[in-house]
């Protein structure tokens, strides 16, 4: 009757330095439970200990069958517990279980966040039981492996792996438009130990470098815009130049031996220059005919001409030439 | 019966292999690190500070250092393992007088033994090789610390010897404690 009332089956599970004890129950009915421990070490001693068991707290007079006595463990330092099922006036202790508190706890997963900068991929690990704890850090010499990969639809990317230290790591040359997951996993190489992988953290890589690509569109439109805006500018700029240059500056010279051209620095041949006084040039004829007869040419006047000619060169026909043209010159006027 | 004396050979090779592979050794170094640095923290915490009136009793008892010196890795081993095991049988009775911090002296006590149980499973005592040196190394503490236990009880362990002892076993430890983080 009283092995039915005794607590059978004591595990521990221990997550990250916290410790709980579990056992099952026989008999269904109005059962509390006592939770005790002992030292390890007074095993050791060749004296009685029978009175060195101490009470959990918050492990007394319970009714469910588990217990956390994380409040009692000190990592260095093994413990003995057993469970003191009481029914009435009835008590039964259960078989004792060996606590050695950095064997039995387990090491619980890393948290993981990702950052990125330029083609590098920051991977900042927190451990596990919290920064602040450094219980883990400081009695398991933890180190963390981390595996990562590039999750293209594709096709199956092979999975990296590399183990680090402390709670920081970069991966170089990332490619960039890729997603890449990660996730780590804390290890103990002294005691044997791994944690669950955390998580699996992605991240997206920004589309290829977009900064030499601005600089080279800008450089290119820029370049267009000079072509577009600037070469006609300059075409007009200098057709104008070469008109003045034309007008004002004429590059052929006439030749210096004719005369009246060299002192005239200043006046273009080509412009208009100031009125020349103008010869008026009659034709006089006075036509001494045979006959005596004198013809007169009133409409001499009309041929006042602005000759250009000045006259240097003159008809020096003889007599009987002129006779001719004059009468050829008759005809033309009437 | 060759094939049976080939076949126990064999056995004999795998079991001393499985037992020393079971064996999860690699942690000790570690470990003692963290022994020793909470043993330290906790003879601190157990008591107040070393009373003025205990001063003039103050005795020399003379630690042999030569024991810790590295001249090989395992002798070193052997010779803090013992200290350990003298330290915890020193601090393991006729506590009353002293009126520690019990729970600070029980953790102290608590690692030491701990250290002391793991290092004894993992370190292969070679019994047919019997060191000179390392006899002599033994002997040399068993003198040092018989030397503190006839003063404690000379003194019929009061509160001025207990202090004397308290403040020697820290000067130890911290010796050990250097002396570790080399290896």
């Amino acid at each position: 009757v009283k092995d039915l009332l005794c607590a059978t089956n004591l595990r521990v599970l221990a997550l990250n330095m916290n410790f709980q004890l579990f056992w099952s129950q026989q008999e269904q009915q109005e059962v509390t439970y006592n939770v005790q421990y002992l030292f390890g070490f007074l095993k050791n001693l060749n004296e009685d200990y029978w009175d060195k068991w101490l009470g959990v707290p918050r492990c007394e007079n319970i009714t469910n069958t588990c217990c956390n006595f994380s409040s009692i463990i000190t990592s260095t330092g093994f413990y003995y517990l057993r469970v003191q099922a009481r029914q009435g006036n009835n008590s039964c202790f259960s078989r004792e279980i060996k606590v050695d508190p950095l064997k039995t706890n387990g090491i619980g997963p890393p948290g993981v966040r990702l950052d990125l900068s330029d083609t590098l991929l920051h991977i900042r690990i927190s451990p596990p039981g919290g920064a602040e704890d450094e219980i883990m850090r400081d009695h398991y010499d933890l180190s963390y492996r981390i595996l990562y990969w590039k999750n293209s639809s594709n096709k199956e990317e092979e999975v990296k792996q590399k183990e680090v230290k402390q709670t920081i790591a970069t991966i170089p040359d990332v490619s960039p438009s890729s997603l890449y997951c990660v996730k780590v996993q804390a290890f103990s190489e002294p005691y044997n130990k791994s944690s669950a992988y955390s998580q699996q953290e992605c991240i997206h890589t920004p589309a290829g470098s977009s900064l030499p690509l601005i600089i080279f569109g800008i450089f290119m439109g820029a370049l267009l815009a000079v072509l577009l805006v600037g070469t006609p500018l300059v075409f007009v700029l200098y057709q104008a130049y070469n008109k003045i240059k034309y007008v004002f500056f004429p590059s052929c010279q006439p030749p210096l031996n004719i005369e009246g051209f060299g002192a005239q620095l200043f006046s273009s041949p080509y412009l208009s220059a100031a009125e020349e006084p103008l010869e008026n040039c009659c034709v006089i004829e006075s036509m001494v005919t045979e006959e005596g007869n004198q013809i007169d040419f009133p409409d001499y006047q009309h041929y006042k001409q602005s000759s250009r000619d000045s006259g240097n060169y003159s008809n020096d026909d003889n007599a009987s030439g002129s006779k001719g043209s004059k009468e050829t010159l008759e005809r033309e006027m009437v | 019966i060759m094939n049976a004396f080939g076949l126990i050979q064999i056995g004999l090779i795998l079991s001393s292999t499985t037992i020393t592979s079971s064996l999860q050794c690699n942690h000790l170094p570690l470990q003692q690190r963290q022994v020793i640095k909470n043993s330290l923290r906790l003879l601190d915490k157990m008591g107040k500070k070393f009373p003025q009136q205990c001063l003039r009793e103050k005795m020399s008892f003379r630690f042999p250092t030569q024991v810790l010196q590295p001249r090989q890795k395992e002798s070193v081993g052997v010779a803090i393992e013992e200290i350990f095991q003298h330290i915890f049988y020193i601090f393991s009775k006729n506590l009353t007088l002293a009126a520690w911090d019990r729970t600070a002296l029980d953790q102290f006590q608590n690692g030491l033994c701990l250290q002391i149980e793991q290092l004894e499973a993992c370190v292969i005592k070679k019994h047919t090789q019997h060191h000179q040196s390392k006899e002599v190394s033994r002997l040399k503490l068993k003198k040092y610390f018989r030397k503190i236990d006839c003063f404690l009880k000379d003194k019929q362990h009061d509160l001025c010897s207990w202090e004397i002892s308290r403040a020697e076993m820290r000067r130890c430890l911290q010796l050990i404690d250097k002396v570790t983080r080399k290896l």
